[in-house]
């Protein structure tokens, strides 16, 4: 068998093969509503080396191969469509080089695919510096960047495209292949490294990646302001932009999210915020900037805006504490929406984003699919991207009729969505799930492009077969 | 108020200890800020902060090789005014330098260098000796009050307010006078990441550097390190298949049920 190929392999000797059925479970799935799938076996390498020999005889075999991080995905990355599927889990690859005396020349550093962000801000917790791109999982990086992952932070800094310099990848053929450089610019060649960024495990293996980095931010206020609608809150958000307002974070949450949000703060009792009596849609914004003067411009300019478009109970804060406390609570608005079913523990995540222009009406049209279909379904999200979510929680024993209008909410999103221009996931990925939206967000020519490129790079269909492209 | 603030260079935290033939292995490790002294640093920061308490100055101190210049640099950037080095090659993760002789170097600091400080803030115990025994120590050979284990401090007077953490639940003390010694436990504060601009600032700012040697005091460790070696291997699990084959293991394998 192809185990036993390598387990003969003298090179391999220390790469531990793990068949231990809970194991299994835990690798074939993320955190999303995608039932399991586990692999057949997990792999752990060391070192690229490892890896490349791994995808040669994967390749040799024609076994297919799963890359592994932290497993926090959402849209079924990990499942083992195959059952025979090989996992290869990643987290032996946690170097972090930081020279010895803690000084960084440059804003960036080279860290192991099996770093996470938040082990990689500890790190650099001495530094000055910090990795800006914050998704709410403790994601690994190399994860991060073959999802194309962003978060709160996406609006001043950009997704983790725009964060990453360079990086180290396995083709299936073994091959061990350096994409981008130190540099903060490049026309050298093909962009390699963005064509691996949300290339979900189907092109390679990334075992290394040069992150970008920024200074922490000197100075930092967090203000939150309630609005009547979405729409009022959505154009303020516009205007702000329009005034050059480098918000660091602008998040905006419907009236079910604010119920999610305030029963999440009340019960880990650290709620401080004063909101109004009922639940309505809320802007929560953070300015930084290098003195407090800076800061407070934005946050005096940004209240009136919010004025001009109905605002009410703005509010901000300046105290590091509390305005942890307030991003923590915004962060695990998932588990919090979960909350809201109980016994709910999977939920269908949407995950489209729009053109600035279009964002009030297509977070309001799914808030009202929401509400006409009788669901559970907090809508919040990047109000500065054009990007929201709707969790859409999933009790067992729900009947399927319950089931078929989640996805109704989802699938009547999307096709929103792509006809306005947008892309049916900002940030979560394709997966297995969305595959069926490509065809229309792309049309024949862009999905041939795809096609040629994996076929070109994985010709076997080794690496995480059924996601993203099918050949 | 001056405030005098210890700072150790202990391994990172994170890092996976192991032992050579000489100790602990230091070669090639990452070293960091104690974090307990950490804590300390950000408490004097604090009390300076807080106008009420009138602290004039935070003087930060550590001892070790050069590369305690990296220690205080990190000290002086989160807002320490001045840094002391205290230059010695002496290991002082227990195996070289101990806590009686750093606690006599402490006080000869404190009686030669600097006279006014009214407060020594220290972390409880540093993550490599985790002896604990520097802030006791030096309360007494200065014959000033302490408290350690602090996770509460209010200025109070002319004096101190301290809530000291313990197993069985928390005691307040009372400071009525300073000077003092209060060693800092988990829970008092969570240190602020320090910004590039402080991080550029803190270059420009003294360190004064003294050798270990010339203050007349008998560094030789008074208990003598007999052996330092890895705890043994963690024996890997097993599975069993049903309750019985639990019972049975339990009962004539570990023998922990009669």
């Amino acid at each position: 068998s192809f185990l036993d190929s390598l387990r003969s392999n003298a090179d391999l000797a220390h790469v531990q093969i793990n068949q231990n059925k809970y194991d299994l479970d835990s690798h074939g799935r993320g955190e999303g509503h995608h039932p399991c799938a586990p692999p057949s076996a997990i792999l752990v390498p060391t070192s690229a080396h490892d890896v490349s020999q791994i995808l040669s005889m994967c390749n040799k075999h024609k076994v297919p191969i799963i890359p592994f991080g932290a497993g926090t995905s959402v849209e079924g990355h990990v499942s083992a469509l195959n059952k025979e599927s090989i996992s290869l889990d990643m987290k032996k690859f946690k170097k972090v080089d930081l020279p010895i005396d803690g000084i960084l020349e440059d804003a960036c550093i080279e860290v192991g695919a099996g770093v996470t962000r938040h082990e990689l801000n500890d790190h650099l917790r001495h530094t000055g510096m910090k990795f800006m791109v914050d998704p709410g999982a403790d994601a690994s990086i190399g994860g991060m960047v073959a999802c194309g992952a962003s978060g709160t932070t996406a609006v001043k800094y950009g997704t983790m495209r725009e964060n990453i310099l360079g990086l180290e990848c396995v083709l299936p053929d073994g091959t061990i292949a350096k994409c981008g450089t130190k540099a903060l610019k490049s026309s050298a060649g093909y962009d390699l490294t963005s064509l691996m960024t949300g290339s979900e495990g189907t092109l390679g293996v990334i075992t290394k990646v040069t992150v970008k980095l920024h200074p922490i931010p000197g100075h930092v206020i967090a203000a939150i302001c309630e609005f009547d609608s979405l729409h009022e809150a959505a154009e303020a958000v516009a205007t702000m932009r329009m005034c050059s307002i480098p918000v660091e974070r602008c998040e905006l949450l419907d009236e079910s999210s604010m119920d999610a949000f305030r029963r999440y703060a009340a019960s880990s009792g650290d709620g401080k915020f004063e909101l109004g009596a009922e639940n309505k849609p809320t802007l929560f914004l953070e300015f930084t900037g290098s003195s407090e003067a800076a800061v407070r411009e934005q946050v005096t300019l940004t209240e009136s805006i919010c004025d001009d478009f109905g605002g009410s109970n703005f509010e901000f804060k300046a105290d590091e504490s509390e305005r942890k406390t307030l991003w923590k609570a915004r962060h695990n608005l998932y588990y919090a929406s979960l909350a809201l079913r109980k016994g709910a523990t999977d939920a269908v995540l949407t995950d489209a984003c729009v053109p600035l222009s279009k964002f009030a009406d297509i977070i309001t049209a799914t808030v009202k699919d929401v509400k006409d279909f009788n669901l559970v379904g907090p809508c919040f999200g990047h109000a500065g991207d054009g990007n929201f979510h709707c969790i859409l929680p999933i009790v067992e024993g729900d009947d399927d009729d319950y089931i078929a209008k989640i996805h109704k909410v989802n699938d009547n999103l999307i096709r929103r969505t792509i006809d306005v221009g947008g892309t049916c996931t900002g940030e979560h990925g394709i997966g297995y799930g969305k595959l069926k939206y490509l065809d229309s967000q792309y049309g024949e020519g862009g999905i041939k492009f795809m096609k040629e490129l994996k076929k070109g790079i994985d010709p076997n269909n080794i690496m995480n077969p059924g996601k993203v492209v099918i050949i | 108020m001056k405030i005098l603030v210890g700072v150790k260079r202990v391994v990172d935290y994170a890092v996976k200890v192991r032992v050579g033939s000489h100790g602990v292995e230091l070669k090639n490790v990452k070293m960091s800020l104690n974090p307990f002294c950490e804590i300390a640093v950000e408490e004097a920061v604090r009390l300076k902060e807080n106008k009420g308490a009138g602290v004039s100055e935070i003087v930060a101190l550590s001892i070790g090789p050069k590369q305690c210049q990296e220690t205080l640099r990190t000290a002086l950037a989160m807002g320490c005014d001045r840094g002391i080095h205290v230059q010695t090659d002496l290991r002082g993760d227990y195996m070289e330098l101990q806590s009686d002789a750093v606690a006599k170097l402490f006080q000869k600091i404190i009686e030669e260098k600097e006279k006014d400080a009214d407060l020594v803030l220290v972390g409880k115990q540093s993550i490599d000796s985790d002896c604990g025994h520097v802030g006791p120590m030096l309360a007494g050979y200065m014959s000033w009050p302490q408290a350690t284990f602090a996770a509460k401090i209010d200025v109070e007077g002319n004096g101190l307010l301290v809530e000291r953490e313990t197993d069985q639940g928390t005691e307040t003390i009372r400071i009525p006078k300073l000077p003092a010694v209060i060693s800092c436990d988990l829970r008092l504060n969570e240190p602020r990441y320090a910004t590039l601009p402080n991080i550029m600032k803190a270059k420009k700012k003294k360190i004064d550097t003294f050798q270990a040697e010339d203050f007349g005091i008998d560094l030789e460790p008074k208990n003598k390190v007999l052996e330092v070696f890895e705890p043994p291997a963690r024996k890997e699990g097993i599975f069993v298949d049903d309750v019985n084959q639990l019972i049975d293991k339990l009962r004539n394998e570990a023998g922990v049920i009669p």
